[in-house]
């Protein structure tokens, strides 16, 4: 690793420039792009309603009188539902991921930098949460803190802390025996101007790599959580939820039983795409 | 060669031994329910553990699909108010009944049983068993041995529901207690007088049990060999197990998949029983239902046909805490049927339209034990409220938040703190007065009591107390269905479904009579094999 | 060697002691009650109270919290509220049956994915990698419930070939008309563990090929399998710390599986138990996963630095 710190600025381009050679990382921003624009543009792809349901348009297949996909257990149209509901699957997969990326960031970078005591107190309260494997953390404490939105992206963020955390911690650690930043405290710099100059810079890297990868688990976790009745309730619809109760009828409507799965599905797969272009592009600068 | 040959010959002429017929159900239940005596999970704990391993001292008659389901001599062939004391039961115990054990059922068993049940400072003593008895016969005083078949049981003051109540206490061996010395050991080798004999349990998996062949109702003795129970929660799972042939019976099998199965060849049977899916309502100050056009304009809203056709025809509409057809129903004035006109026009008088809807707020649950299917259902009568005036919003919750909600009352913290003007949360009205009064009586409101919303009115108070105090059973039934009527005509729930209990069978299984009942007879049933 | 252990376990003390108590605590977090899941509807509030005061739910919570962890000294996890049946029992057979479907997606997983993580990285660039990354990438993203689902409308619904849930009415045995019903759940758990384990096996062994030692193996005249060998044992560390990893989510993450097929495993327990609020069941269950999960990982470092001396850390 170099031993001057590169100006941040600089350093970001070539990396965006790598991430755009690579076919992965088109392919999956396009499919991010296309799920998240019609996610957001849902009224505009969809004029129906995701809650108006009519008992005699229960099951329908693909393609029924306008359904483009079909429709679910209570006659609801099945691309609105998806659509809206994607709002709140995006939401409680990417919101926990942002929380805890501030606070696992904030708490690795403050264990690192000080070390001694401060880093011991931080990073063993840590291992205690990450002798937790993650998708039991994440049931045992929605589970605590019962169903809803809320709590699904409380539980998240609480389990992905202490992974963002290490990452942090470990980044910081590292620059912190670097020669500039011992230079720039023996200049006399405040501990504030030390790490937003040189510090931070080289911990934010890491941490959006790992962050970024974290996003596909969130994902498919939160709509784990609301497929086991944890997380988001009904009749708000979410991809999981859908799921979850669309199982009832796999004997009737096989097909639509399938289709909240997929888009959890392509969701995960984009954002993994994008997450190794990041995580190869950055890598090269080692 | 020869000798070959004479095997195979001598193979072909012994005659292969009966195979053991075996009836394996899929209960809805998460785990085995608790197997020493008062089972948990529900109702549905008592129907398929309780029932079949033990007997009550009063029974649950069952024999019937067709006449409402009362109660009939079990352990006690007879059961007569003291004349003297009003307080005060007297029991003639049956004769000739053996425990599984081969020993003798006697009047100190009875004592023995009420001891483990409701003595704190008996030995045989059990705090869960205690906690399930004392509700369902909350005014128990004390038990005295006449002679070695004739017991007396004494209560806390005139109690005439006393042989109803009795129905829910199951006696289970002192004997077998004593000789293994603890609740924990005895649920490993559980003794009873039932139609069935314990034989092993893995928790979680199933339970299995044996006919009791020498049952002391020779009308009830198992027409299979064997009873094996599956805990399976998921609907889906108990389908799949169905047409693999890993079962042959399931419980509430999804109305989706009800087609499929009927076109595969299985029976499906359903039959009324005490179950009220309703919106208990508020009457306290926040609540538009303490009008009581409002509430008669809800319950004239509901389109339950049409829930009826969601639910692919697993439901009768609802008119009151029990059907129309039942003796309990009495003859309310007010007739609730669908009429979204009718409502309309009573909500407009009560000041609520389209523009200035009714805001209501109403507690549901996800899932739970006769729930049905909560969240479709809800949907349906939201639109159905909605169109006459109302706005509806719906606080969800799991089935363990609800229970809190329900426990507190619509004065206690969790309905305060979301007001909540209604509650979603079905019921069962096997006995008069758990039908009928707990709902309505002024002192049921309170943390013990099933008056949820505070709902008062003196007149029904008295006609209540009068039926709990009525010991002849005819004026008795008569009160109660004056009691219900009144309940009706002040619309005191918004009344949508009864569940029919749905059940899938085998084509290979006979005999099976779904009685008007949460419990059921499951002795008759045959397997072919 | 065995002193580093020695201090390894004395480190994993503190952890044990934060993992219980962070289960107690959420516990009470929890809304609801356990009491109030068991008894009927019009249960009175004295035979409520008797009830917390029998099972000891009224006193404060840190005399509660010592009390149980006094039992759990003395390896007594309690009795289950909801059964009445002791923790340990039911946790015990429960484990064993998740151990069934996860040791077995483990071995398939693991093998599948080395296999493929080597012939990727040996044809660095070549088709068969790209095969194979796309494969170990699709692991990664798939929701595991879903593909429960799937597996089970194609060959349950649709084909009619496999069980669709469960152990089967009699437990398993070694028998065909038994084992069948494995067939799925370890195939969908085998899924992520496979493709994790493809994508590290074959970034290690395309990096180790690039290096120096290679070439000069190569060099030397080394045939391919033995240069294949040394490439494997340096690269055996760090996939061994996945796989360790891995295994500890196969336990810890088969909840979302065992619901989809009704396995009666540790996670159908666990959401029974979250269910019905039974406290001494969920903490007991969380618990052992986890402890499970920190020795598995104490495990996997002592392998690793015994299969590799440099990773010995002072």
């Amino acid at each position: 690793m170099d031993v001057a710190a590169p100006p941040i600025g600089q350093a970001r381009w070539p990396v965006v420039r790598r991430m755009a050679r690579d076919p992965g990382v088109i392919g999956g921003m396009i499919l991010l792009v296309v799920i998240v624009g019609a996610v957001l543009a849902a009224p505009l792809v969809t004029g129906f309603d995701p809650y108006r349901s009519s008992i005699l348009l229960r099951l329908k297949p693909m393609l029924y009188r306008g359904h483009l996909l079909g429709t679910d257990e209570l006659g609801r149209d099945m691309l609105a539902r998806l659509l809206y509901g994607g709002r709140i699957t995006l939401l409680v997969g990417f919101a926990p991921v942002l929380v805890a990326s501030a606070i696992g960031g904030t708490l690795g970078l403050i264990a690192g930098y000080f070390g001694g005591g401060v880093n011991m107190a931080i990073m063993r309260v840590m291992d205690v949460f990450y002798a937790f494997p993650s998708v039991l953390l994440a049931v045992a404490l929605s589970g605590a803190l019962g169903g809803g939105v809320q709590n699904a992206v409380v539980a998240l963020a609480l389990v992905f802390i202490a992974p963002i955390c290490r990452v942090a911690e470990s980044a910081t650690t590292e620059v912190r025996h670097l020669d500039f930043v011992a230079a720039a405290r023996a200049s006399g710099a405040g501990h504030g101007a030390i790490l937003r100059v040189h510090v931070i810079g080289h911990m934010i890297g890491p941490v959006v790599v790992y962050a970024s990868g974290l996003c596909s688990l969130s994902i498919v976790l939160a709509a784990g959580l609301s497929f086991l009745g944890l997380g988001v309730r009904p009749p708000e619809p979410d991809w999981g939820l859908m799921l979850s109760a669309l199982r009832q009828a796999v004997y009737v409507a096989p097909v639509n039983a399938a289709l909240p799965g997929v888009a959890i599905f392509l969701t995960s797969l984009a954002f993994n795409l994008v997450s190794d272009g990041l995580r190869d592009a950055m890598a090269v600068r080692s | 060669m020869r000798r070959i040959i004479a095997c195979l010959l001598a193979s072909l002429l012994v005659v292969p031994a009966r195979a053991e017929s075996v009836l394996r159900v899929a209960m809805t239940a998460g785990d085995i329910p608790i197997v020493i005596g008062q089972a948990d999970q529900g109702y549905e704990g008592f129907r398929f553990v309780s029932y079949n391993l033990y007997d009550s001292l009063v029974a649950w008659d069952l024999a019937s699909a067709d006449r409402a389901s009362g109660i009939v001599p079990g352990l006690a062939l007879s059961w007569t108010p003291d004349p003297a004391d009003s307080t005060r039961w007297i029991l003639k115990l049956r004769a000739g009944v053996h425990w599984h054990d081969g020993t003798d059922f006697t009047a100190d068993d009875v004592l023995w049983n009420f001891g483990r049940l409701m003595d704190p400072a008996a030995p045989q003593f059990n705090a869960g068993q205690f906690a399930d008895a004392k509700t369902r016969l909350p005014d128990y005083k004390a038990i005295e041995k006449i002679d070695d078949h004739t017991v007396a049981i004494i209560t806390k003051g005139p109690n005439a529901m006393l042989p109803y109540q009795l129905a829910f206490l199951l006696m289970v061996s002192p004997a077998q207690y004593n000789k293994v010395g603890s609740w924990e050991a005895f649920a490993k080798a559980p003794v009873g007088t039932g139609p069935y004999r314990f034989d092993r349990l893995v928790p979680r998996e199933r339970l299995e049990l044996v006919a009791n062949t020498d049952y002391w109702n020779k009308a009830r003795i198992p027409h299979q060999d064997r009873l094996v129970l599956y805990p399976m929660p998921e609907a889906t799972t108990r389908a799949a197990a169905l047409l693999s042939g890993q079962v042959n019976w399931i419980e509430a099998p999804a109305p989706d998949t009800i087609d499929k199965l009927r076109g595969s060849g299985f029976q499906i049977v359903t039959n009324a029983y005490p179950h009220i899916w309703s919106y208990e309502l508020s009457f306290q100050e926040n609540s538009p239902f303490r009008d009581i056009r409002v509430r008669r304009a809800a319950n004239l809203a509901v389109d339950r046909a049409g829930l009826k056709e969601l639910l692919g025809g697993m439901m009768i509409e609802s008119y009151g805490n029990v059907t129309r057809d039942h003796p309990w129903y009495g003859k309310p004035s007010f007739e609730i049927k669908f009429d979204p006109d009718a409502a309309r026009a009573l909500m407009k008088q009560a000041g609520y339209d389209k523009q200035h809807p009714a805001k209501v707020k109403i507690a549901i649950s996800t899932a739970g034990s006769g729930q049905m299917q909560p969240l479709p259902m809800n949907e349906f009568v939201q639109q159905n409220l909605n169109d006459v005036g109302f706005d509806v919003s719906f606080d969800v919750m799991d089935w363990n938040a609800l229970i809190d909600l329900m426990r507190g009352t619509a004065i206690g913290p969790v309905a305060r703190r979301n007001a909540d003007v209604a509650m979603n949360f079905s019921r069962n009205t096997q006995d008069p007065f758990g039908a009928i009064c707990r709902f309505i009586q002024t002192s049921q409101f309170g943390s013990s009591g099933s008056n949820w919303g505070g709902f008062s009115d003196p007149e029904i108070d008295r006609v209540c107390d009068a039926a709990t105090h009525e010991f002849d059973p005819e004026k008795q039934s008569a009160l109660f269905a004056r009691a219900h009527a009144m309940m009706v005509d002040q619309a005191v729930m918004v009344w949508i479904a009864h569940d029919v209990n749905p059940r899938a069978l085998s084509p290979k299984l006979h005999g099976f009579i779904q009685a008007k009942n949460w419990f059921q007879d499951l002795t008759p049933v045959s397997v072919d094999p | 060697m065995l002193r580093a252990a020695g201090l390894r376990l004395l480190a994993v003390i503190p952890i044990v002691l934060g993992v219980t108590m962070i289960c107690f605590v959420l516990m009470f977090v929890a809304p609801g009650d356990p009491i109030q899941t068991l008894l009927p509807d019009n249960a009175s509030p004295e035979v409520i109270a008797l009830l917390r005061h029998h099972y000891g739910l009224d006193r404060p919570l840190p005399v509660q919290y010592l009390v149980w962890l006094g039992h759990l000294l003395q390896g007594d996890l309690g009795t289950s509220i909801g059964t009445g049946r002791p923790v340990a029992g039911e946790l015990g057979a429960a484990i064993g049956n998740t151990a069934i479907i996860a040791i077995g997606a483990a071995i398939i997983g693991f093998s599948i994915g080395i296999g493929c993580g080597l012939l990727a990285g040996v044809h660095r660039g070549g088709w068969i990698d790209r095969i194979a990354s796309a494969f170990a990438l699709c692991g990664l993203s798939v929701p595991q419930y879903w593909l429960g689902i799937v597996l089970v409308i194609l060959f349950s619904v649709t084909l009619n070939w496999l069980p669709a849930m469960g152990m089967g009415p009699r437990g398993l045995s070694w028998h065909w008309q038994e084992l069948r019903n494995l067939v799925m759940p370890i195939a969908t758990l085998s899924l992520i563990p496979a493709g994790i384990v493809t994508r590290i096996t074959r970034d290690r062994v395309a990096e180790l090929l690039r290096q120096d030692f290679v070439r000069t193996l190569r060099a030397q005249g080394l045939a391919g399998h033995a240069i294949l060998r040394h490439v494997l044992k340096n690269a055996a560390p760090p996939i061994l710390a996945v796989m360790g990893l891995q295994l500890g989510y196969l336990f810890g993450g088969s909840i979302l599986v065992e619901t989809v097929f009704n396995w009666p495993g540790v996670g159908f327990l666990m959401s029974n138990a979250i269910l019905r609020r039974d406290q001494p069941m969920l903490q007991g269950t969380i618990l052992v996963l986890a402890l499970g999960f920190v020795f598995l990982n104490l495990l996997v470092d002592l392998l690793q630095s015994g299969i590799d001396p440099r990773m010995r850390r002072g």
